[in-house]
């Protein structure tokens, strides 16, 4: 290797440094710093309300604690539970609505921008919307059920332990179901549909088409749908909140919840650490597994 | 009047010389800052608008200020225990809530009140036992809120004397169809609830936390007070099954719509439910305390807020004089006339101006006063009572049986006092 072209680089690599050097102080400072800080608050008893023990450190305390705590426990089976439900819901809704989408011939914009809507909504809003949909007196779909003879009488939703849950799902199968038909309709548009014909030709019909041609050519664009849906499924609080505030007694209580109540309303602010560094370790080792294998999946797509 | 107010003052004076400060300091001064921090909502602001300014014209060298804070008790505790935490001086006087004070008082974060000890007998007891701490006060009541039995005088004859009676009655309502629903109460999971328990507990012969603070959630008195409110909305259905959804409002809503036969709320809602725009049952309903079970007590929760003055104030003396203006009995009656709520001087319920400036009956009032039990004074209340809750409603929604329930939430109740360093007691008994 040449003398210059060496110090080149090694100046190039300088002035890459410098120019990513602010991002990267960013990210320190907004990402890194607070999960430190969290982190170092999550070794410690510190409790706002009882000044007098002090802020002693107790190393892995807080994480044994949660570890025995069933509520803790509960919450981390809710939080997988909901995720693992409703991801995949929708999916697979999300992507008939991209085909659906995609297929449209006369009023496309019009029938994206609605098909968005609900994307649009704030959570908190979609949430009150959902919450009242089910309530016992006036919601127009608990009264629908009641019609309809699914449910008795007298039944309310937020008062059953499983049942309290349906309304937290369907909020958000609803919100963001439009959120991966898009994602996945980019992917739709970037399949060339002379292999359709080609296939049709050779005398594929539509499913077989729809199986064998589209779903593999789209499952780069399904991964990272579904790991959006799932980073986001992992951290659930704010439907839960509103919805049914994790009733009724704590069915329905994802980690996130658990882990506000303790830092906000208890105020043990180092117990509530370490229940958050848990729920973010979960979701980063999710994040990590997810994009090792949707790496793996896209070379391979590639090669 | 004036025997209390030199009593302040000579507390005041106390205070002075252990914080250091002398008089000339704000004396020296144009102007000295008093700030006052607590709840102003509609009416509320108003009566303290007014009674604050009544102080500053008697002290002109006092400018007296109103720190508005959030209307829920949640958010205001959290920004009061962040401000204490942080030893800041403003606000000079807060609003605590009366489950607040042991927290604020074993934290350090409110002056001892021992001038005001003298005329503390015209308090009610109840309301005077929260503002206590190992003894001492720190808080002086303010006024009182007190859980009542709101009943039909249209659909009964008179008020149930017994638990018995108060169940054989909805159910007869319920069943000649001349209401919907027998009783409500507030059953969602949230402080409310407690209060409703509390009520059930007294009626039982039960309580929270024993004279020694230990739990006694688990005795057999408080799992028959619970085993009698799931009775209630899961066999009997005396009380609807949304009731475990329900907050103060919605309960309200419920009677106000002459849907049931009985109701249990604060004495806020007697005005409101007199309204006849909006209110079906105007004129057919009065109060009583919430009856006795077997072996218990008529019990009415009491709530309530109470004036505390920040230990890092620098001007603790003329705080506590503010207190003592603010808690006088003129101040009271006024606002009583103003908003409604009910003073805790004893000594004002034989007064004429109260009774005309009270919008319910006092007869009616009187013997719910006296039936006021408070919650448990301990640091840890807040925390207690949300395990507590959480599994009350289990236990009300069907997920545990009463008896597992409550000895589970004693069991981390204990757990929660061993740690605050309150309690050595193991998880069992």
């Amino acid at each position: 290797m040449n003398h210059g072209t060496a110090s080149i680089e090694r100046a190039e690599t300088r002035l890459a440094w410098l120019l990513v050097a602010p991002a990267l102080a960013v990210i320190v400072l907004v990402s890194l710093v607070p999960i430190a800080v969290t982190g170092w608050d999550a070794l410690h008893v510190h409790d706002l309300r009882l000044p007098w023990l002090g802020r002693p450190f107790i190393g892995a305390g807080n994480f044994v604690e949660a570890v025995n705590d069933p509520r803790f426990r509960a919450a981390l089976l809710h939080t997988v539970a909901f995720a693992l439900i409703s991801v995949p819901l929708e999916l697979v809704l999300g992507l008939g609505l991209a085909v659906m989408l995609h297929s449209a011939t006369r009023g496309r914009a019009f029938v994206r921008v609605s098909a968005l809507l609900p994307w649009a909504i704030p959570t908190v809003v979609a949430a009150l919307l959902w919450r009242f949909m089910f309530d016992a007196q006036t919601g127009i779909l608990a009264a629908s059920f009641r019609t309809l003879g699914v449910v008795g009488p007298a039944f309310d939703w937020f008062v059953h332990p499983l049942a309290a849950w349906l309304p937290i799902i369907a909020a958000d199968v609803w919100k963001t179901t439009p959120f991966v038909a898009i994602l996945l309709l980019a992917g739709l548009q970037t399949i060339d549909p002379v292999l359709g014909e080609a296939a049709q030709i050779d005398g594929a019909g539509p499913v077989r088409r729809f199986f064998t041609i589209t779903v593999p050519l789209l499952a780069p664009a399904l991964v990272v749908a579904a790991a959006f849906r799932m980073l986001d499924a992992l951290r659930l609080f704010d439907l839960a909140y509103v919805v049914t505030g994790g009733g009724p007694g704590s069915a329905t209580e994802p980690v996130s919840l658990y882990a506000f109540i303790t830092l906000m309303q208890r105020l043990r602010f180092g117990y509530g650490s370490a229940l958050s560094i848990t729920v973010f370790l979960l979701t980063f080792a999710f994040a990590l597994v997810w994009v090792r294998l949707l790496g793996r999946s896209l070379t391979g797509a590639r090669s | 009047m004036p025997r209390l107010i030199a009593h302040a003052t000579g507390a005041a004076l106390g205070l002075l010389i252990l914080s250091g400060h002398t008089l000339a300091c704000s004396s020296q001064e144009a102007t000295t800052r008093l700030t006052f921090s607590g709840s102003a909502l509609g009416p509320e602001a108003d009566v303290v608008q007014r009674q604050l300014a009544r102080f500053a014209e008697r002290h002109p060298e006092v400018r007296v200020e109103l720190q508005v804070t959030p209307d829920s008790a949640d958010q205001r505790h959290q920004l009061f225990v962040q401000w204490l935490n942080a030893h800041a001086a403003t606000p000079d006087v807060l609003q605590l809530d009366v489950i607040w004070i042991a927290e604020f008082a074993a934290a350090g974060w409110i002056l001892p009140l021992d001038g005001f000890e003298s005329g503390i007998d015209d308090f009610l007891p109840a309301s005077v036992a929260t503002a206590r701490w190992r003894g001492a006060l720190y808080a002086i009541p303010w006024f009182v809120d007190v859980g009542m039995l709101y009943w039909r005088t249209d659909l009964l004859d008179r008020a149930p004397r017994s638990l018995i009676e108060l169940r054989q009655d909805a159910l007869r309502v319920r069943e000649a169809k001349s209401a919907r629903l027998g009783l409500v109460w507030q059953g969602a999971r949230y402080e409310g609830l407690i209060t409703v328990f509390l009520e059930h507990l007294a009626a039982f012969g039960g309580g929270i936390l024993d004279d020694r603070g230990r739990v006694i959630v688990d005795d057999p008195a408080a799992i028959r007070a619970l085993t009698f409110m799931a009775n209630a909305v899961n066999v009997d259905r005396v009380v609807p099954s949304s009731a475990l959804t329900w907050q103060e409002e919605q309960v309200r809503f419920a009677f106000q719509n002459g849907e049931a036969a009985f109701m249990r709320n604060w004495p806020y809602a007697w005005a409101l439910l007199q309204d006849e725009s909006r209110s079906r049952v105007a004129r057919r309903f009065a109060v009583a305390p919430f009856p006795a079970g077997e072996g218990g007590q008529p019990a009415a929760a009491l709530g309530g807020a109470q004036l505390a003055i920040n230990t890092r104030s620098a001007h603790p003396m003329l705080a506590a004089e503010l207190v003592a203006f603010l808690t006088a009995p003129d101040q009271m009656i006024e606002r009583a006339r103003l908003t409604a709520q009910l003073p805790p001087r004893r000594s004002l319920y034989d007064n004429a101006e109260l009774v005309a400036a009270l919008p319910m009956p006092l007869e009616q009032v009187r013997p719910i006063l006296e039936a006021a039990v408070p919650r448990p004074a301990t640091p840890v209340y807040s925390e207690l009572s949300e395990v507590l809750q959480v599994w009350i409603h289990r236990a009300l929604t069907g997920q545990e049986p009463p008896a597992v329930a409550l000895q589970q939430a004693a069991r981390e109740m204990r757990a929660v006092l061993v740690r605050a360093g309150l309690s050595t007691e193991g998880p069992t008994r």
